[in-house]
């Protein structure tokens, strides 16, 4: 039995380290450790709620949309309104560009540079995705980050700018959008669309969007999507056996997104929010476990049995996986279906395709969006002072089910707490001692002589696109 | 990598035209403001000096700065800052993992002692010796440390590295200590905004590697080709200001209108950043083009400064007697001696404190 651990990790945003135990070339047990904590829960306390607008989304640079629109509901929950249509659509198409944004720097920036590492040298497809996705240096990345420039400039349009952009309210956006605007935000998604038929699938998004088994799947990438980066991904990916590994078999957890197009669900069951706490046992995080609701965030730095900064927020009492391929799945996508059916559960393979099919998904969707702007209505409607109120806000980010617990007293935060979609994927150990998702699916992996510099614990790892900065925030 | 070679080469191996070139030398110099003569400088450096190499490290952070960076909106900035200044380290987006990272920083801070340039985005924070960013096994502060020991300069990108940010917010849990209360003995550029603009932080990475040195500094610290001009000054809603035309509520028709938002707290009156200027997301906009206020993310301290809804108290833009609420309601009729007033006053400050946040930058 050897203990490695492996990180600091590159290629994640945010400090991660993963200690792992392996017997006989196989991997007996899995620490994931949350390195970083800043402590936005406590900061945010005793401040006006609007305050938290500003404050919230910067946890994170990279989903700080989904932070916004979460602190937004929260309050808007809290002062009992609704939004201006107007602005929850320009909210929606918004988060909509950071999620697919998100979706394509993992897959080009943090995920297929590890099929160019050395160890795979020699391997059919080697010669085709080495020159491509080489870290840094890669051919790909350069239209890549031209393109998902481009499609930001909808960032700039709809919120003045991005990431932490300050146009999100309660009452709905404080920018509103003329014809103009509306006749570039097309034009915007058009080009976008051009770079993903182009140079990620090869083909028209119509033809992802139609495949709804593994077997066509396949035919797919030895036929007409042949040419694209995502083809390259499925060749690689079969051929290291991604599709039998990294696999959790909990229930997945989506709080549903974009008004309905993905629905909110657990993968096992009916779910209510109730039943999700949060454990601090093995945190270096004082306390006992709590709904968010009522939660508290008292570091303890050096705390007994503590290796994360991470809480364990568990539904029910279990561990779930949250992500693309968990809305996915609650969406009950025909390919996804097929693909977790046959592997019994999520695998390295299937969370990268659900995120690359919702780039087609919210594309084609997004453009419709569009073309809904009642440009004379109002986008933001006036909200009331927020004196008491206690509300939450639950959004689907890039990388799963986020949800900001707020509470008001008296015109000041009372308490606030955040559970980041990382924090459920890697969540540490819980009292019972149930490990949590990613700590489960790195157990078993068989990392033969390599150990922990096998390219597999990697491709394990980054399959969740993990957000270390969300993950204790 | 060879130590006599130049940017030139390495991009003239990786594909890029002269041309293409040629057109990145005048844009970066005309954003720097170095003018037509700037240019061809700029092309003489870059094909004649070896290229410096620079290692970008996170701390306590959110990923923003690099976010920002790598969005900018020049054709060329993927090659051109990306890979071909030589990134030489960067957590976020680089191949190398664990310990095979950490033996590219050894291996840069001896073989380039006193030459690279150590670009940090975030702070070390300093409660519970470290314990709240550890790095490698070790808290972040000593890895800061003991790399800015062989750097030329140290390039503190955003408001973390600069001034702390809202994780320095009260109370501070992790104590996030800004970089220059760290490391005292280097020379220091504060690149601050939350995050910076693109092209901001693209020319200065330009302006150091090109000409091997820091473009000018204000008192603060900063770039001043970048940080001279404050937000209101350079404000495309200014003469609203000016008029007392205010919005009073999120998108009404003062909103629609494009009217001041100072009374919705927009900190433009107290803030030196490009935003008005440059602007955002490829030039599109920024966030007083959005409708909403500046928060004044890019000066010292603006995450505890009473809340950000809030308007400007420590500004007395109409004279003595009148505040926002009585000038708007007459707007038509004192609209010249508004702005006379304003002058005057905006005169009278900048003689009288010398040290006030209007001339901080003088």
């Amino acid at each position: 039995m050897t203990r490695t651990i492996v990180g600091p990790f590159n290629r994640v945003e945010g400090d991660l380290e993963v200690a792992l135990e392996i017997e006989d070339g196989i991997i007996a047990r899995a620490e994931v450790s949350t390195t970083l904590y800043r402590g936005f829960e406590q900061i945010l306390v005793g401040r006006p709620g609007l305050d938290a607008l500003v404050i919230a989304p910067r946890i994170c640079g990279i989903c700080s949309v989904s932070q916004s629109l979460a602190t937004a509901q929260a309050l808007r929950a809290a002062m009992g309104i609704e939004p201006a249509p107007n602005g929850a659509l320009s909210a929606k198409i918004v988060h909509a560009v950071e999620n697919m944004a998100d979706h394509l720097s993992h897959f080009y920036l943090f995920f297929m540079p590890d099929f160019a590492r050395a160890d795979y040298e020699g391997r059919a497809w080697f010669a085709s995705v080495q020159p491509r996705f080489k870290a840094v240096e890669g051919k790909a990345m350069g239209p890549m980050l031209q393109s998902r420039a481009q499609l930001m400039q909808v960032m700039g349009l709809l919120a003045g700018k991005w990431p932490h952009s300050l146009a999100f309210q309660p009452g709905g956006t404080t920018q509103s959008v003329d014809l103009g605007g509306r006749m570039r935000l097309s034009s915007l998604l058009a080009g976008f669309r051009g770079f993903l038929e182009s140079t990620l699938f090869g083909v028209e998004l119509e033809t992802i969007l139609a495949l709804s088994s593994r077997q066509q799947l396949e035919a797919f990438v030895e036929g007409p999507g042949a040419g694209g980066d995502f083809a390259g991904f499925v060749r690689a990916a079969l051929d290291v056996g991604l599709d039998r590994m990294g696999g959790f078999k909990g229930p997945c957890l989506s709080y549903g997104a974009y008004d309905g197009l993905f629905p909110a669900g657990l993968s096992d069951g009916a779910f209510a929010l109730e039943s999700i706490t949060e454990d601090v046992s093995h945190a270096w995080l004082a306390g006992e476990p709590q709904s968010p609701a009522l939660g508290e965030t008292r570091p303890d730095a050096y705390k007994p049995g503590g290796y994360s900064w991470a809480k364990a927020p568990r539904l029910e009492g279990r561990a779930v996986e949250v992500g693309a391929l968990a809305r996915q799945v609650i969406a009950r996508d025909p390919l996804i279906s097929d693909l977790v059916a046959t592997a019994h559960g999520s695998t390295v393979f299937a969370r990268i395709v659900a995120r690359v099919l919702e780039l087609a998904k919210v594309q084609v969707a997004a453009e419709q969006w569009v073309e809904q702007f009642q440009l004379k209505h109002s986008f933001c409607l006036p909200s009331p002072p927020l004196d008491d109120g206690v509300g939450h806000g639950l959004v689907e980010a890039a990388r799963g089910a986020l949800g900001h617990w707020l509470t008001v007293k008296a015109g000041k935060i009372q308490r606030y707490q955040i559970i980041a979609p990382t924090t459920w994927n890697f969540s540490p150990r819980d009292q019972s001692g149930q490990p949590g998702p990613l700590e489960q699916a790195l157990a078993g992996l068989e990392v033969g002589a390599a150990g922990a510099k096998s390219p597999l614990v990697q491709h394990v790892v980054r399959s969740f696109d993990p957000c270390m900065v969300c993950t204790a925030h | 990598m060879a130590a006599i070679e130049t940017f030139y080469d390495v991009i003239r191996r990786q594909g890029i035209s002269r041309r293409s070139f040629t057109k990145f030398c005048s844009l970066t110099a005309a954003s720097l403001g170095l003018g037509a003569a700037g240019a061809s400088k700029m092309a003489h450096a870059l094909e004649t000096k070896p290229r410096v190499p620079v290692i970008w490290m996170h701390g306590l952070e959110c990923t923003c700065c690099s976010e920002s960076f790598i969005r900018s909106a020049h054709p060329l900035v993927k090659d051109v800052v990306l890979s071909m200044i030589s990134l030489d380290y960067d957590d976020t987006i680089m191949a190398a993992a664990g310990h095979q990272a950490e033996e590219i920083l050894a291996e840069t801070k001896a073989k380039y002692k006193g030459q690279y340039i150590l670009a940090v985005e975030g702070n070390p924070p300093l409660n519970e010796d470290g314990m709240f960013c550890i790095d490698g096994g070790k808290p972040f502060v000593e890895k800061l440390k003991w790399m800015a020991e062989d750097a030329s300069a140290i390039i503190a990108w955003g408001a973390c590295a600069s001034w702390g940010c809202v994780q320095a917010a009260k109370p501070n849990p992790t104590q996030a200590t800004p970089i220059d209360k760290v490391i005292r003995n280097k020379p220091i550029i504060k690149v601050p905004g939350c995050p910076p603009i693109a092209e901001v932080m693209t020319g200065v990475v330009t302006f150091i590697t090109t000409f091997g040195r820091l473009p000018d500094l204000d008192r603060q610290g900063r770039p001043k080709m970048f940080y001279s001009q404050r937000i209101h000054d350079k404000c495309y809603r200014r003469p609203h200001f000016d008029a007392g035309q205010f919005v009073e509520h999120w998108d009404d028709e003062s909103a629609r209108k494009g009217y001041c938002l100072y009374k919705m707290g927009c900190k433009g009156p107290t803030t030196y950043n490009a935003c008005s200027t440059v602007r955002w997301n490829g030039g599109v906009s920024f966030p007083i083009q959005s409708g909403h206020g500046c928060i004044g993310c890019s000066e010292e301290g603006f995450w505890d400064k009473g809340t950000f809804y809030d308007r400007l108290t420590n500004i007395k833009q109409f004279g003595v007697e009148k505040n926002a609420d009585e000038v708007g309601g007459t707007a038509a009729t004192v609209v010249g001696a508004a702005v006379a007033a304003h002058a005057a006053v905006s005169a009278v400050k900048r003689v009288t404190e010398g040290k006030s946040s209007e001339t901080k930058n003088d």
